[in-house]
């Protein structure tokens, strides 16, 4: 028994943490990072005020998705749209474009198991999260937005400086 | 030397030896026995000292509720390993394995021969409450003497003192219905919840499914049968070894589950524990009674336990408590127990209960057993120190007594539904008087209790007693009630004389019920006592509160994965690599990481920041700002809303321009600041401090959607969209202008305080010309996957005019240099804008902004108030230490009157002398004045400057 316990300097040790491009976890579960992709930040008072500005329409119920657009909350959408789209920047309008396609990184979370791996630090009841819906959580003390795509797929969007953590964190999972 | 292993019997694999050791000493059990059983087979009734008289002690109970019996668990694979020892364990609650090595507690030099116990012949001195009167004086002693010598005295095992090697898993899970408890009422709930297709979890803390009906060999069938239902259905997880521990708002259920710890070391692989958060829809809590021990005087002779306990030994695992069993009984269960035991092989020479009358079928049933029946007697004495020689029972308690050689006591006081989780979730309690307890009665989750945790469960009747009545009065005896904490009846009644009249006063006063066990086994009987002393009735005295977590949990198993290098998300600019690879050396900034300056050679801190310094001031360096917080304010309302945000105007800001922006709390102290640009009339670029950036963001939306959401406007989180590369110095315009495409750099078209949109090494840039340096200088802002190939193109482009990457150091001293406050050092949340020296930066004539009104209170205008001002030490050379205290007299006698205190301290190469900013009384007032610095052993001299600024008065350098 020695007289003091050894702690390095307060979390040090995460500055190795770095992003990769794939992961396989033991259960099966796959993590790829997506390639950097054009997003927008949208917020409007209504999903009409803001589809008339960018002329598309925009889901109306807070965890829908339309179109690579989600609604987040009353006044507010992510659009993840198709490449090559250009969302307009609605000046003089009452809404509020703002592009965010270098702020966060996408990883997308693939398996039979990927719904257990993301619950493992999710509190949602995402075996219960329908196929196309996409809402903003967290994993464990980092803000994600997930959305998921398949049954078997969620792609979960991290800001940048979070993303390592998340990465290795989804790695560390164990499906007991 | 009295328990042994019966010849057949118990659910045990006799064909499955185990080697383990107790205190160094080797034992033999089998697969499936606890630490306790096989201690107990292996003749071991001494299991530990007790916390406050070291008085010898045997197992209790053979549940969680079992107080006396903890033990040192050491899993270090190849001899010690204190990191792998969890001190505390429940001996009843180890599972066996090949080669555990325990160790008992709180003695000293032996378990055997116990200096310690030196407190148990002194009792008398140590009565409750003794703390609380002997040490209070002299005051200092209290720290120095008596509390280290009490805690090294009165102790439970020693906390391990190297890092655990161990990890941890954590998962949520959801379901429709959790049944907390494995035995037979828990099993048939998670059945008839899983009927129709629910998600189901089921929770039980034992290493088989069964609970009380493992005790019950007639059940044991029903046990298997119904176990293999369960594991037959998919919707069913049924978690053996897992803890329900807390039970919070809105069917949050808390749980640990032990994965590895029943296994031998060796064998141990993957997480050693997981953290289940458990959403439910409804909760079934299924966790059963615990017996109540009886209270006379001998009670905690090893030797002397549970009646439950005693049968759970013999039945479940085999083991007879000794060679001549009495049992001590006011409850039917008692006389049940006695009939398993003897259908076990156990030798009950005596059944003895308090009561005159007892079912005639249960009376005759022990007698045909052969069981001698002594009605309306008590236990009143027992004899042995280490283990039980003998018992004196009394007619009545107080009649003819008589003396009986047995070498174990059992007890079968009544039973106690466990209500803990139940209570967490504040359902309320009813007292039933026929279980002489609390059952749970209205539930305020969507929650109920099943089976004997619900008082629906047949444990036959009995009295509720607070001691047994014996020939000696209260005081001369020692009847234990909370064995773990050391409380004796007799506390218990001078609690009451002192004074006490409220349970939670007495549980207090006395620590019954307080210990690592939480009263499990003493709640009650405490209840009782107190009752009797007072003369009111058990309902009258209250109850004490229930609190997670149930039994207790290792931090391992709470942090779950948060530990080591995923402890917390350490947040690294997209430039970290770069300053990485340069040998930058970093410094913490709320979640980021920042480099803090470049050493080259072996340069120490202070030649760094010097040489970074001047570099800036004479030449040209870079920084990387990508910390600071950004957030886009868009829409038509956007300057009006920054306009009642922020102290000074914004709503001609025209656009291209930028704006230092001040922020206030309501209570009118400066929370935040940061520059702030006009992109265009409905969109601005905001930026805030580092550590602000979530907090601002809140506020502001905050304020958005509480008070002015008639305003269109929207605020959204930019931070890390842009990287920042601070480029500053008399030629930082030549450094960028060759990379620059689209923007006009001259200082007519780009003045200080502007912003232009265009490319920068053919990337889209937001280029704000802005100084924190005091310097000609530019914050190149580049979407973040840019920023690292940017970053070098300056740093290459700036080679020719000898550019230095500089660090937050550095920054300090050129800000500090400039008078720039840094919101957070310079203020500490009691600064108003004119404390700060910032009334500049306020808008009079504007009708309103937050904290306007607090800033018209008339302390916030009183004199006396501290102000930011400049401290210039007498000798040069001499750097404050920030945080120092700041005084007008050191010949005063201590305590000092202080004036304030040093908030920025630095050496400044470009003045060759140190300058320091401070927050004193009166400060502007003391231009010129001399104040003083003491430290130990010394006092600084250092004259006060009204102004912060110390270089560049007129800021001739910005504007260039």
């Amino acid at each position: 028994m020695s007289d003091a316990i050894a702690i390095p300097p307060l979390a040090v040790a995460g500055t190795d943490l770095a992003l990769e491009s794939n992961a396989v976890l033991p259960g099966g579960v796959t993590l790829t990072l997506e390639p950097p992709a054009s997003r927008w930040s949208l917020r409007a008072r209504t999903a009409e005020a803001l589809g008339a500005v960018i002329g598309r329409a925009v889901p109306t119920r807070i965890g829908e998705t339309l179109d690579g657009i989600a609604c987040l909350g009353p006044d507010e959408w992510l659009a993840d749209p198709p490449a090559g789209t250009v969302v307009p920047d609605g000046a003089g309008q009452p809404v509020s474009v703002v592009d965010v396609s270098a702020r966060g990184v996408v990883i997308r979370v693939e398996g039979a198991s990927a719904a257990r791996v993301l619950c493992s630090g999710c509190p949602l009841d995402l075996e219960r999260f329908a196929v196309g819906r996409a809402t903003r959580t967290v994993f464990e003390t980092v803000e994600v937005i997930v959305w998921r795509e398949q049954a078997d797929m969620f792609r979960v969007f991290v800001w940048r400086s979070f993303a390592p953590w998340l990465w290795h964190a989804l790695k560390a999972v164990q499906l007991g | 030397m009295s328990g042994y292993r019966l010849p057949a019997g118990g659910r045990i694999n006799r064909a499955a030896p185990l080697d383990f050791t107790f205190d160094g000493r080797a034992h033999r059990g089998f697969a499936g026995d606890s630490l306790a059983s096989a201690l107990v087979a292996s003749g071991q009734m001494l299991f530990g000292r007790s916390f406050k008289y070291h008085r010898p002690r045997g197992i209790l109970g053979m549940g969680t509720e079992e107080p006396n019996a903890l033990v040192t668990v050491d899993r270090g694979e190849t001899g010690p390993g204190w990191g792998r020892a969890t001190p505390n364990l429940r001996a009843p609650s180890v599972a066996l394995y090949q080669g555990l090595d325990a160790q008992s507690q709180n003695r000293f030099p032996s378990l055997k021969f116990d200096l310690g116990a030196v407190n148990d012949r002194l009792g008398a001195l140590f009565p409750a409450g003794f703390y609380n009167k002997t040490f209070m004086w002299p005051r200092s002693a209290w720290e120095k003497l008596y509390e280290p010598a009490i805690r090294r005295m009165a102790g439970l095992g020693a906390s391990p003192a190297t890092r655990d090697p161990d990890h941890y898993d954590a998962t949520y899970a959801h379901c429709e219905v959790l049944v907390v408890g494995g035995g037979l009422a828990g099993i048939d709930a998670a059945l008839a919840a899983a009927q129709g297709g629910s998600r189901v979890i089921l929770i039980d803390e034992q290493e088989e499914l069964g609970g009380g009906a493992l005790s019950d060999q007639a059940l044991w069938g029903e046990v298997a049968d119904k176990a293999m239902a369960l594991r037959r259905l998919d919707n069913v997880t049924v978690l053996t070894r897992t803890t329900a521990f807390g039970y919070y708002h809105q069917n949050f259920v808390g749980a640990v589950e032990q994965l590895t710890d029943h296994l031998a070391p060796g064998e141990a692989k993957g997480a050693r524990e997981r953290l289940w958060r458990i959403r439910a829809g409804e909760v079934v809590l299924a966790q059963g009674a615990i017996e109540r021990p009886l209270v006379f005087d001998g009670n905690d002779v090893p030797g002397v336990m549970l009646s439950s306990a005693g049968r759970t030994l013999a039945v479940r695992y085999g083991v007879a408590v000794g060679r001549a069993v009495a049992v001590m009984a006011v409850h039917d269960s008692g006389w049940r127990d006695a009939l398993a035991l003897k259908a076990a092989g156990v030798n009950v020479v005596a059944l003895i209960d308090l009561r005159a009358q007892v079912a005639a079928d249960l009376v005759s049933a022990v007698r045909a057993a052969g069981i001698a029946v002594h009605l309306g007697h008590a236990v009143t004495g027992v004899s042995g120190r280490h283990g039980v020689s003998g018992i004196t029972f009394a007619a009545d308690g107080t009649g003819h007594s008589q003396q009986l050689a047995v070498d174990a006591l059992l007890m079968a006081g009544g039973w106690t539904p466990t209500v803990h989780l139940w209570s967490h979730a504040k359902g309320s309690l009813r007292w039933d008087a026929g279980w002489g307890a609390y059952l749970p009665d209205v539930p305020q989750e969507n929650c109920r209790a099943v089976g004997a945790g619900a008082g629906a469960w047949d444990l036959g009747s009995g009295l509720a007693l607070g001691t047994l009545p014996g020939p000696k009065p209260i005081w001369q005896t020692k009847a234990f009630v909370d064995f773990q904490n050391d409380v004796k009846a007799r506390d218990i009644d001078l609690a009451v004389r002192e004074g006490m009249r409220s349970i939670e006063h007495i549980k207090r006063y006395t620590t019954n019920g307080m210990a690592t066990d939480q009263g499990k086994t003493s709640n009650l009987n405490g209840l009782q006592i107190a009752s009797g002393s007072l003369g009111r009735a058990v309902t009258d005295i209250g109850l004490t509160t229930f609190r997670p977590p149930y039994t207790p949990q290792t931090f391992g198993a709470l942090m779950g994965h948060h530990k080591d290098a995923l402890f917390q998300p350490i947040r690294k600019t997209v430039i970290d690599g770069w300053a990485d690879a340069r040998g930058a050396v970093f410094e913490n900034v709320a979640q980021w990481r920042r480099a803090r300056y470049f050493p080259q050679g072996g340069e120490d801190m202070h030649a760094a920041v010097a040489r970074e310094c001047l570099a800036v001031r004479q030449n040209v360096g870079m920084f990387d700002a990508s910390t600071l917080g950004k957030i886009e304010v868009v829409g038509p309302d956007a300057a009006e809303f920054l306009n009642r945000m922020y102290t000074n105007p914004w709503k001609a800001l025209a656009p291209g321009r930028c704006r230092y922006g001040l922020l206030l709390r309501e209570d009118g102290f400066i929370t935040d600041d940061g520059v702030s640009a006009r992109l265009a009339p409905d969109r601005f670029h905001l930026t805030t401090t580092t550590g602000g950036a979530a907090r601002v963001l809140a506020m502001m939306e905050d304020y958005l959607q509480t008070e002015w959401s008639d305003l269109d406007v929207w605020l959204t989180s930019t931070t890390e969209q842009w990287a920042v590369i601070a480029v500053q110095g008399p030629l930082a315009r030549e450094v960028i202008a060759p990379l620059v495409e689209g923007i006009d750099l001259s200082r007519e078209a780009f003045p200080h305080m502007a912003i232009r949109e265009g490319r920068i090494c053919g990337v889209p840039t937001r280029l704000f010309r802005v100084s924190f340096t005091g310097e000609l200088g530019y914050e190149v802002n580049v979407p973040a996957e840019h920023g690292r190939m940017v970053w070098e193109a300056i740093h290459a482009a700036g080679q020719a005019h000898g550019i230095t990457p500089y660090g937050t150091e550095t920054m300090h001293v050129l800000r500090a240099e400039k008078g720039y406050v840094i919101v957070g050092q310079d203020t500490d949340g009691t600064l108003t804008p004119d404390d700060a020296g910032m009334a500049w930066a306020v808008g009079a004539k504007k009708p309103d902004f937050v904290g306007k009104r607090s800033l018209a209170r008339p302390d916030m205008t009183a004199p006396g108030r501290k102000q930011l001002v400049g401290l210039l030490t007498e000798d040069p050379n001499e750097v404050l230490e920030e945080g120092a205290q700041i005084v007008a007299d050191p010949a005063q006698p201590v305590p000092m009157t202080m004036l304030g205190h040093v908030t920025s301290s630095y050496h400044s190469a470009t003045l060759g002398r140190s300058i320091a900013m401070a927050v004193i009384a009166d400060g502007r007032a003391r231009d010129g004045q001399v104040i003083h610095v003491p430290m130990p052993g010394r006092t600084i001299r250092a004259r006060v400057t009204a102004s912060t600024v110390f270089y560049d008065a007129q800021g001739s350098r910005l504007d260039v």
